[in-house]
C-alpha cells in the first residue's frame, strides 16, 4: 500500500519538478540578460578603448593594442596620488562606519520597541537625499562662515574658523553619511538572527562584556560585518559626488578622475585605463581583506 | 555547590509586577523547581538569580555571598537555556571549554574538566564536532555540560527540556535529575510542565501572577494544596462550587448535598480529585457520598479512563478508573452511582 503511493507520489513530482525549473529559468532571465548587456558590454568596449592609443593634438582615439596608458598611470605621481588618496578614504570611511554603525545596527537589532520600523526608516532616511543635494547641503554646513564656524566662533569657542570644508575629513564625513545606512542594515540582519541567549550564556559562563563581544558576538556577526565593509568600501572607492563637491577642485580621488579625463580632456583611452584601475584595485582590496577576516577567525 | 536565599524578590516594570515578595531557601544539593502558567514570574525569577534582570527590590544570596547586584559574570551561575544557547562557531569541546578559559586555567587543565564533563553527559569523543552536527538531545547535553563544567555554586535551567520530544524528553529528565544528586548540586529548574516538575523535584514552588502560591514537596502540594489554584494546576480536580451550609455539609449551587470535612461556613468551592472517587453500577455503601449519575464522556487514556458524569445540570464529575481487565468500564449514556469519604473532598473559601 505505501509502496503504490510512493510510486505514484514520484511520478507527479517528476514533470511538476520540470515545469519548477522552467519557471525559474524564467524569473532569473531578464535580469541575467540585463546585467549582461549593460554591465559586460560597456565594460569590453572599455576595456578595449583603454588599449588605444590617443593623440592630444586632434583630441582623437588611435586603433592600437598598447600598454601606455596603464604604464602611464603608474609613473605619473599625480594619479598615483589620487589612487593613495582614494584607498585612504575609502579605507577610514569603512572602518569608522564599522565603528559607529556596530553599536547601532545592534541596538535596532535587538529593540522591543514597537518604533522599531521608524527607526530603521530613520536610518534608511540620507538615501532619501540624492548625494549631490546632500552635499551642497554639507557645503553650507562646512563652510568658512558655514553653520559650524558661524556657530561656534559665535559662542566664542574658536577663534579662526576651523578648516573643515575641502578637506579630506569633509569628505570622509560626506561618505559616511551615504554608507552608514549600508553598513547598519546588514550588520543589523545579521545581528537579528543571533540569539540573545548565546549573548547570557557567554556572561553566565563568566564572560565580561568586551570578552563576550569578542568571543561571541563578533564572530558571529562576521558575515554582517563582510557584506557591510564591503559595500562601504566599494561605494567609497567611486564616491564621486562627495569629492567633487566637498573635497575642491585639488582633492583628488579616482571617480572625479575617470570623469574629468572623459569630459574635459576628451581622453577615452586613458579614462578607461583609470576606470579599469580602479575597478581592478577594488576588487582586489575587497577579495584580500575579506579572505584575511574569514581566515583570521577559523583559527 | 551551595545554598541559595531568595528574600522578598520584586520586580516591577511601572505599574506591572513581574514578581511580587518571593522568598526561597535552596538547601546545599536541593532540586527546586519553580512551576507555574506562563506569565507567572517563574522565568523572571530564575533571571533575576542569574544575575540578566536587575531586581527591584530583595535580595539574592549564592553561599552565603550578596549578588543581588552583581553581574551574571561575577556570579557562577550555570545557566542552560531552553534554546541550549550553544556557540554556533564553536565546537562542543570549545563550548565546554569557554567558562573554564574565563576562569583563566591552565591548558592540561581546562582539557581533563572538558573531558570530565563531556563523560558525564556520556559525549565523549563528540569534542570535535560542531552543535549543528548534533541531535536536539545531544545538544541539550552539551549545554549542560558547559554549565557544570565550570563547577557552578548553582545550577539553573530554564525550561531545559522543552525543546526535545516526549520520548526523549521523559528520559532526559530522569538523567538530569540522577546526575544532580550524584554531584550534589543545588539547582532551580522553570517548568510549566507539572509532570516533569513532579518527577524531578525534592520541592517545588507553585506560582501564578508574580507570587508564590505554594511551596512543598509533590505529597504536599497534591494532597495539602493550599489554595484553589494549586488544587486546579497540579494534577487534576473537580470543583463543585456552592456553600458550606453547616460544619460538614456542602451544598452545590446544582442543589447536591454533599457530605464534607473542614472549611469554614459560607461560600466557597469543593475540590475532589478524579482518582479518589469511585464508581459502580450499584450504589455504594459505606461511604460519606454516594450520588447517581449518567456517564456523558469517556476518554480512553491508556493506564486509566477518564469518565465525565453529570450529576445535576450544573455540576459534572470526573472520575479517574485503572485500566484493569476486571474493572467496570461504563459507556456514554449508562446510569452510574460515584462514591467518596468526606474526607477526599478539600473546600476552598472564597
Amino acid at each position: 500500500m505505501s509502496e503504490t503511493v510512493a510510486i505514484r507520489g514520484s511520478a507527479v513530482a517528476a514533470p511538476r519538478r520540470r515545469g519548477e525549473g522552467l519557471t525559474a529559468t524564467t524569473l532569473i532571465g531578464p535580469a541575467t540578460v540585463f546585467v549582461a548587456v549593460s554591465l559586460f558590454a560597456p565594460l569590453s568596449i572599455l576595456l578595449r578603448y583603454s588599449l588605444n592609443d590617443f593623440d592630444k593634438a586632434t583630441k582623437t582615439m588611435i586603433a592600437a593594442v598598447t600598454p601606455a596608458n596603464y604604464i602611464r598611470f603608474f609613473t605619473d605621481a599625480y594619479y598615483t596620488s589620487a589612487l593613495a588618496t582614494t584607498i585612504e578614504v575609502a579605507l577610514l570611511s569603512t572602518i569608522v562606519c564599522l565603528v559607529l554603525g556596530f553599536p547601532l545596527a545592534y541596538v535596532v537589532a535587538r529593540t522591543q520597541s514597537r518604533f522599531k520600523n521608524l527607526l530603521i526608516m530613520a536610518i534608511v532616511l540620507p538615501l532619501f537625499v540624492g548625494n549631490a543635494v546632500r552635499a551642497a547641503g554639507w557645503m553650507v554646513i562646512f563652510g568658512n562662515k558655514g553653520f559650524v564656524n558661524a556657530g561656534l566662533m559665535g559662542l566664542g569657542v574658536i577663534e579662526k574658523p576651523l578648516e573643515i570644508m575641502f578637506t579630506e575629513k569633509a569628505v570622509i564625513i560626506g561618505i559616511i553619511a551615504v554608507t552608514l545606512p549600508f553598513m547598519v542594515l546588514s550588520l543589523q540582519s545579521v545581528i537579528e538572527g543571533i540569539d540573545r541567549a548565546v549573548e547570557e550564556a557567554a556572561f553566565s559562563l563568566g564572560a565580561p562584556p568586551l570578552t563576550m563581544f569578542r568571543r561571541v558576538l563578533w564572530p558571529l556577526a562576521l558575515p554582517g560585518v563582510l557584506a557591510g565593509t564591503i559595500l562601504t568600501f566599494i561605494l567609497a572607492m567611486n564616491a564621486y559626488a562627495t569629492p567633487y563637491l566637498l573635497g575642491g577642485p585639488l582633492f583628488k580621488m579616482m571617480a572625479p578622475l575617470v570623469y574629468n579625463t572623459f569630459t574635459q580632456q576628451s581622453n577615452w583611452p586613458f579614462g578607461g585605463a583609470i576606470a579599469f584601475i580602479l575597478m581592478a584595485v577594488t576588487l582586489t582590496l575587497t577579495v584580500a581583506a575579506n579572505l584575511l577576516i574569514q581566515r583570521r577567525t577559523k583559527r | 555547590m551551595a545554598r541559595l536565599d531568595i528574600d522578598t524578590l520584586t520586580k516591577r516594570y511601572g505599574d506591572f509586577h513581574a514578581v511580587r515578595d518571593v522568598s526561597l531557601q535552596v538547601a546545599d544539593g536541593e532540586f527546586l523547581v519553580l512551576l507555574g502558567p506562563s506569565g507567572c514570574g517563574k522565568t523572571t525569577t530564575l533571571r533575576m538569580v542569574a544575575g540578566f534582570i536587575e531586581p527591584t527590590g530583595g535580595s539574592v544570596r549564592l553561599g552565603g555571598r550578596d549578588v543581588t547586584i552583581l553581574p551574571p559574570w561575577k556570579r557562577n551561575a550555570g545557566m542552560v537555556f531552553q534554546s541550549y544557547a550553544l556557540f554556533p562557531h564553536l565546537t562542543v569541546a570549545q563550548n565546554v571549554a569557554f567558562g573554564l578559559e574565563m576562569r583563566k586555567l591552565g591548558k592540561t587543565e581546562i582539557g581533563k574538566r572538558v573531558e570530565e564533563a563531556l563523560a558525564l553527559v556520556r559525549l565523549s569523543g563528540f569534542g570535535g564536532r560542531l552543535p549543528r552536527q548534533l541531535s536536539g538531545g545531544q545538544q541539550q547535553r552539551v549545554a549542560l555540560a558547559r554549565a557544570l563544567a565550570i563547577r557552578p555554586d548553582v545550577l539553573l535551567l530554564d525550561e531545559p527540556l522543552s525543546n526535545l520530544d516526549a520520548k526523549l524528553r521523559q528520559e532526559v529528565r530522569v538523567e538530569i535529575r540522577e546526575l544532580q544528586q550524584k554531584l550534589g548540586l543545588t539547582t532551580v529548574m522553570v517548568t510549566h510542565d507539572q509532570e516533569e516538575a513532579l518527577t524531578m523535584a525534592d520541592r517545588l514552588v507553585v506560582m501564578s501572577e508574580g507570587a508564590v502560591r505554594q511551596i512543598g514537596t509533590q505529597r504536599d502540594l497534591y494532597e495539602r494544596p493550599a489554595d484553589r489554584f494549586v488544587a486546579d494546576f497540579v494534577g487534576r480536580s473537580t470543583f463543585f462550587e456552592g456553600m458550606v451550609e453547616a460544619p460538614g455539609r456542602f451544598r452545590t449551587d446544582g442543589g447536591l448535598a454533599l457530605a464534607c470535612s473542614g472549611g469554614a461556613q459560607g461560600r466557597g468551592s469543593l475540590a475532589l480529585r478524579p482518582e479518589r472517587v469511585g464508581i459502580a453500577q450499584t450504589p455504594w455503601i459505606g461511604l460519606d457520598n454516594s450520588l447517581p449519575g449518567t456517564v456523558e464522556f469517556v476518554s480512553y487514556l491508556g493506564a486509566l479512563i477518564d469518565i465525565h458524569v453529570r450529576l445535576s445540570p450544573r455540576d459534572r464529575l470526573i472520575v479517574h478508573v485503572a485500566n484493569r481487565e476486571d474493572g467496570f468500564a461504563p459507556e456514554v449514556g449508562q446510569a452510574v452511582h460515584v462514591g467518596w469519604p468526606a474526607s477526599a473532598g478539600q473546600i476552598f473559601n472564597e
